[in-house]
């Protein structure tokens, strides 16, 4: 990469109003007059509602209004309207609000909530895939026929069937008749949680002339506008969303979350502000985790190890609302394999309803669950056919400008070095080379390796914009979109505004909080493609600043326009250092010696909109689905105790093929991304019993790693191969950085002692049990030695 | 430390940052203590560091009328050396018994625990009664004292008594204290002279309540076993001491392919659930395994001093 003087720099984030405690989040905004909402959940999973008693909770002192299903009768919702605002007639899973409570305190709110007796018919609870698939499943949507839905989406009234989606590509059976080598595999992941560590919050008022406003913790400013919009019938320009500071999203808060509820107990109390706080339970309950996965699959490649074919059968566990699952749902099926040329594929996905919480987008967007089961088929392939992992991978890798995605398009020319990412992977974790035995004889270490790729999965015309201001002292103001939630986009986009006009980057500023009505738009803030989009429009932005800046050079210095450089903060024209005005001179326009101003306030604009995605074919998939993809490949060195059963990561590689904005930013993203899906791979599941009772709705037994538990090291690369559109190269990262652990820790235990996980989370019980099915003469064999030895 | 199994009956996602209300008492001495609990002990808790009652309080699993805060009693909080024995009040804090030489020097067991107890901030609040007292089955401390021999010293407006350890829990959350006693101080023998003495414990990750945990103490003399004591946490309603283990191995030479046939019956005295933290079956493969390690430990211990 050309060598800049802030692009590319590990510059200290510009954001440090957390350290010192300054930073506003939406919990800390408090409106005069505030009432407190409290949500009452169901104590079944599946059951018919036959009649609810409110009125021992509004006779609780303080209490001002109870609303219940019935209140609020329409359904809300991004790509499929399944979600009722309380339960009406049904609960669908355990702990779904059937009840809301407004008070003046959170004390009463509190209090009241206890008072609300439903009367309930037990229904079946559907738990499972299997079960929910199954001919006789009780049905969880009776009336999936009238919901409102995305036109990509296909969902299947009178089933339990959310999304269907198909993909074709080249003929399969042809292609398994080429191979000579066929590998099958059953692979499963749980429902999981974000764990991000602010609990959703969100307070809200509506005016007398229908303006709505509202602070809440989430990802996407201007999707919760819309959305909100949408679902209560309000044009958007009456809708203002206020932007902080978010505690983490993690994909956990993308869309529209809970703002509705506020909004629209406001709307009923005469437009008195209303905040609805979730405490860390509710936060489990009430907001949307993330779908379990069931991957059915089948790859076949010939003796010289060329892929030819691969089979699948993708499921995802929904839980009761699919909303937003059902595009995750959409993009694994339209990414179904690793980042590999295969000629023959044919890929059902399908997203399941179940009684169980309601899931959404999670980092990764279903490619760390794809790739678990894919990048595992990859090294059982390889084991097969005898190659080596790393080869098997190189010889099937996609080239760029050659090789056809699943979705029958051409790869661009400059989308990346996937090979290269693998190749330097292995060298970093020196895959098939001797590992140190441990001293212990129970103690095992092996290295895996996966390869991986993603790009946004986002509607063909998702867009964004900026906007450049200059203030009178010559520093600049940057209006964008993005929601900033840890991640750091605001620096990266400092850094690229710093680069272009060559002023300190200092003096800009990119503000973390924002309102709807007072920055430029953006579709989300999410799928790793703020720096992406945003960066493009900024640079857009940028440019038609340095137009009018160079407008007035060319009229005070009466040269042409393109005789004007902007450079250092300043308009010179070219060659004549001397000729110069800076942005601060000009930042209000230009005053001429005789005292006329020309121009006005430099102002630039800039918006991006992708030009290469297109719709998808129904039928087969085809069409172009991303922007851009990230290609990259991690891979780790772990140890097993065959006592314990405990698997601790000992080493952890990352190589990504884009380069970065900002080095130090980029590498708190591998380091943060490594942890959370070491800790997914071995900790994370969340739990419910029989009845379909959440077990684990709290931190002290839904299990993240802690601090001891990370790495001991940690290795990250970024090879710098940049795409030409994307802003100095840089593509996405910040999903990227957890997608491959699950798999390479998978595959490192079976180079370790030869026993395959096909199943998340990997506990010592789990891979106890995998050991005495799979290799019971290890145990065996250890038991002689320790006796030996003695 | 609350059970899944029960929590699950509970309404889990209305729990309450504000408690019901209750009436709260600070008393400064022990004997303000125990007239209070004279006094309101039925309708009562006591509350020490806090760190397991709040959290039932929160589910509402608990909902006293009256909080006995005795926190401020400072004759509680002490680490004594009496020659012979090592008498630990009550209100001690984990963090206290962290920093303790004594501690360290004559109880490693108990000190192997102190380090896996939680993170820095907990240690800080907890006290050792409360781990005691809350009678979880996987109470950190409880494994190393049962091993250690430990006695505890209840105390009422009545008077004071003495018991073993071993004879303190009566199942989850359940003790043998009367609704008007509070334990007082734990007294602990010095070990006898050539034993050693360790605590192992597996969890999900660091920081983390015991998926299983054991404690041993041991004396090897020529080469017998002369003396061994096995506690195991979090492997039936109460820790557990595993009588018959501990008979086969009295008297076997010391060598590890002996200790390794028979901790395997240790998995008959045990009688552990599939619960939200890890699986019956698992902790019973388990469970001979690191009391094995213990058991070596001990002996490594025993054989430096
Ligand atoms: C984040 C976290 C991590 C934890 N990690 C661990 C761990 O690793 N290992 C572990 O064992 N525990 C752990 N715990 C549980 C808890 O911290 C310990 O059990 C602690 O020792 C309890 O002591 P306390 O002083 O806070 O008790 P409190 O909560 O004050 O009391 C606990 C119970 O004992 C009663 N009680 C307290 N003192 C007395 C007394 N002197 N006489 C009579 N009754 C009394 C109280 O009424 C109450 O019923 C953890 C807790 C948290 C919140």
């Amino acid at each position: 990469m050309r060598s800049y003087k802030y692009v590319g720099k590990p510059i200290p984030r510009q954001d440090v109003s957390k350290v010192f405690g300054d930073a506003i989040y939406a919990y800390d905004v408090k409106l005069p007059g505030m009432l407190y909402a409290k949500l009452v959940g169901s104590r079944y999973a599946h059951a018919r509602i036959k009649g609810i008693d409110l009125s021992g909770a509004l006779r609780v002192p303080g209490v001002v209004r109870v609303f219940a299903g019935d209140d609020f009768p329409f359904k809300v919702g991004l790509y499929a309207a399944d979600r009722d605002v309380l339960a009406r007639g049904k609960t669908l899973y355990y702990g779904q609000p059937v009840a809301g409570i407004v008070a003046e305190t959170l004390q009463a709110a509190e209090e009241a909530a206890e008072l609300i007796e439903v009367d309930y018919e037990p229904l079946k609870p559907v738990l499972t895939i299997e079960e929910a698939l199954s001919p006789d499943a009780p049905i969880i949507h009776e009336e999936m026929s009238k919901y409102r839905h995305a036109s990509f989406v296909y969902p299947k009234p009178g089933t339990n069937i959310a999304n269907y989606l198909k993909l074709r590509k080249g003929d399969v059976s042809e292609g398994f008749r080429k191979a000579d080598v066929v590998v099958e595999g059953v692979y499963r992941e749980p429902l999981i949680s974000h764990a991000y560590l602010e609990n959703w919050v969100g307070t809200a008022r509506v005016f007398h002339d229908g303006t709505v406003e509202i602070w809440s913790s989430h990802q996407s400013p201007f999707a919760v506008r819309h959305l909100l919009a949408a679902s209560l019938g309000l044009p958007e320009g009456k809708v203002i969303v206020h932007h902080t500071f978010t505690g983490g999203g993690f994909g956990g808060k993308a869309g529209l979350l809970l703002e509705h509820i506020p909004v629209l107990f406001s709307m009923r109390l005469g437009g008195r502000p209303v905040r609805l706080e979730l405490n860390r339970e509710e936060n489990f309950f009430f907001m949307a985790q993330r779908a379990g996965y069931l991957f059915r699959m089948r790859t076949g490649a010939t003796k010289e190890g060329k892929l030819v074919a691969h089979y699948g059968e993708y499921y995802l566990d929904a839980g009761a609302y699919a909303d937003y699952t059902v595009n995750i749902g959409r993009s694994v099926g339209f990414v179904p394999t690793g980042p590999y040329e295969i000629p023959n594929i044919h890929v059902d996905s399908v997203t399941v309803y179940t009684n169980k919480v309601p899931t959404t987008a999670f980092r990764g967007f279903g490619m760390q669950e794809m790739h678990f089961a894919f990048e595992q088929q990859m090294d059982k392939l390889a084991q097969e056919l005898g190659i080596d992992a790393l080869e098997l991978r190189l010889r099937n890798a996609i080239v760029p400008g050659k090789s056809y995605l699943p979705t029958q398009v051409r790869v661009r020319e400059d989308a990346g070095d996937p090979a290269g990412t693998m190749k330097r992977a292995a060298e970093l974790i020196r895959l098939g080379k001797e590992i140190k035995k441990p001293k212990e004889p129970w103690k095992f270490r092996g290295v895996g390796m996966a390869s991986f790729w993603k790009g946004p999965v986002q509607p063909s015309n998702a867009a964004s914009s900026a906007i450049v201001k200059v203030n009178e002292d010559g520093s600049i103001d940057v209006l964008v979109g993005t929601g900033e939630m840890g991640q750091g986009t605001i620096n990266a986009l400092a850094q690229i505004v710093a680069e272009e006009l060559g002023i300190p980057v200092e003096k800009v500023r990119v503000s973390p909080a924002r309102s709807t009505d007072s920055v430029a738009y953006t579709w989300q803030t999410v799928g790793s493609r703020g720096l992406f989009s945003e960066g493009q429009a900024l640079l857009r932005a940028i440019d038609d600043l340095k137009n009018q800046a160079k407008e007035i050079a060319s009229l005070v210095f009466r040269v042409f326009r393109d005789e004007v450089e902007v450079s250092e903060g300043k308009a010179c024209v070219k060659g004549k250092p001397w000729e110069c005005i800076t942005l601060a001179e000009m930042a209000l326009g230009y005053t001429l010696p005789n005292g006329r101003a020309i121009h006005g306030p430099l102002i630039g604009r800039g918006s991006h909109v992708p030009s290469q995605t297109t719709y998808l074919d129904p039928e087969t998939g085809k069409g172009e689905p991303k922007p851009f993809m990230t290609f990259g490949t991690g891979a780790v060195e772990v140890e097993v105790d065959l006592l314990t059963m405990r698997v601790k990561v000992l080493k952890a590689v990352t190589v990504l093929d884009t380069p970065v904005i900002n080095p130090g930013l980029a590498l708190g993203q591998v380091y943060g991304g490594a942890v959370m899906g070491i800790s997914i791979t071995l900790n994370e599941e969340l739990k419910v019993d029989p009845e379909g009772r959440l077990l684990n709705p709290n931190f002290t037994d839904y299990k993240v790693a802690r601090a001891e538990d990370i790495p001991d090291e940690m290795v990250a690369e970024f090879l710098g191969v940049g795409q030409k559109n994307a802003p100095y190269g840089a593509k996405g990262i910040g999903e990227l950085t957890m997608i491959p652990w699950p798999a390479a820790i998978a595959n490192a235990i079976h180079n370790a002692i030869g026993v395959r996980i096909n199943e998340l989370p990997i506990t010592p019980d789990k891979l106890l049990q995998a050991v005495m099915r799979q290799r019971p003469e290890l145990l065996e064999a250890l038991e002689k030695e320790l006796l030996e030895a003695s | 430390m609350v059970e899944a199994v029960k929590l699950s009956r509970h309404n889990l996602f209305n729990t309450h940052i504000i408690p019901v209300n209750f009436k709260y008492f600070a008393p400064k001495t022990l004997n303000e203590a125990l007239e209070l609990l004279d006094k309101y002990g039925k309708e009562a808790k006591i509350l020490a560091g806090g760190t397991d009652l709040l959290v039932k309080m929160k589910m509402r699993l608990v909902e006293p009328k009256y909080i006995i805060n005795i926190k401020g009693i400072r004759e509680l909080n002490f680490i004594k050396d009496e020659g012979n024995q090592v008498r630990i009040g009550a209100l001690t804090r984990w963090r206290q018994l962290e920093k303790s030489e004594l501690i360290k020097n004559f109880f490693p067991s108990l000190y192997d625990a102190v380090k896996v107890m939680g993170g820095t901030q907990i240690r800080n609040m907890a006290t050792v009664g409360g781990n005691l007292c809350n009678a979880s089955p996987a109470a950190d401390s409880a494994p190393p004292l049962m091993v250690l021999n430990a006695k505890l010293v209840l105390a009422s407006k009545k008077g004071e008594r003495e018991i073993p350890i071993t004879q303190f829990f009566k199942g989850p959350g359940k003790t043998v204290m009367e609704p008007d006693e509070l334990l007082k101080e734990i007294t602990i023998p010095k070990p006898e002279e050539g034993s050693g003495s360790a605590f192992i414990k597996v969890a999900r990750t660091s920081m983390d309540l015991a998926k299983i945990s054991a404690a041993t103490a041991l004396k090897v003399e020529d080469r017998k076993i002369v003396m061994v004591r096995i506690a195991i946490g979090s492997a039936a309603p109460t820790p557990v001491r595993t009588p018959k283990t501990e008979e086969a191995l009295i008297g076997q030479p010391f060598r590890p392919s002996i200790i390794r046939e028979k901790v395997k019956l240790v998995v008959n005295e045990i009688s552990p659930i599939d619960d939200v933290r890890s699986t019956a079956f698992y902790r019973k493969e388990v469970s001979k395994i690191i009391v094995e390690d213990a058991l070596l430990i001990s002996y490594e211990r025993a054989s430096r001093r």
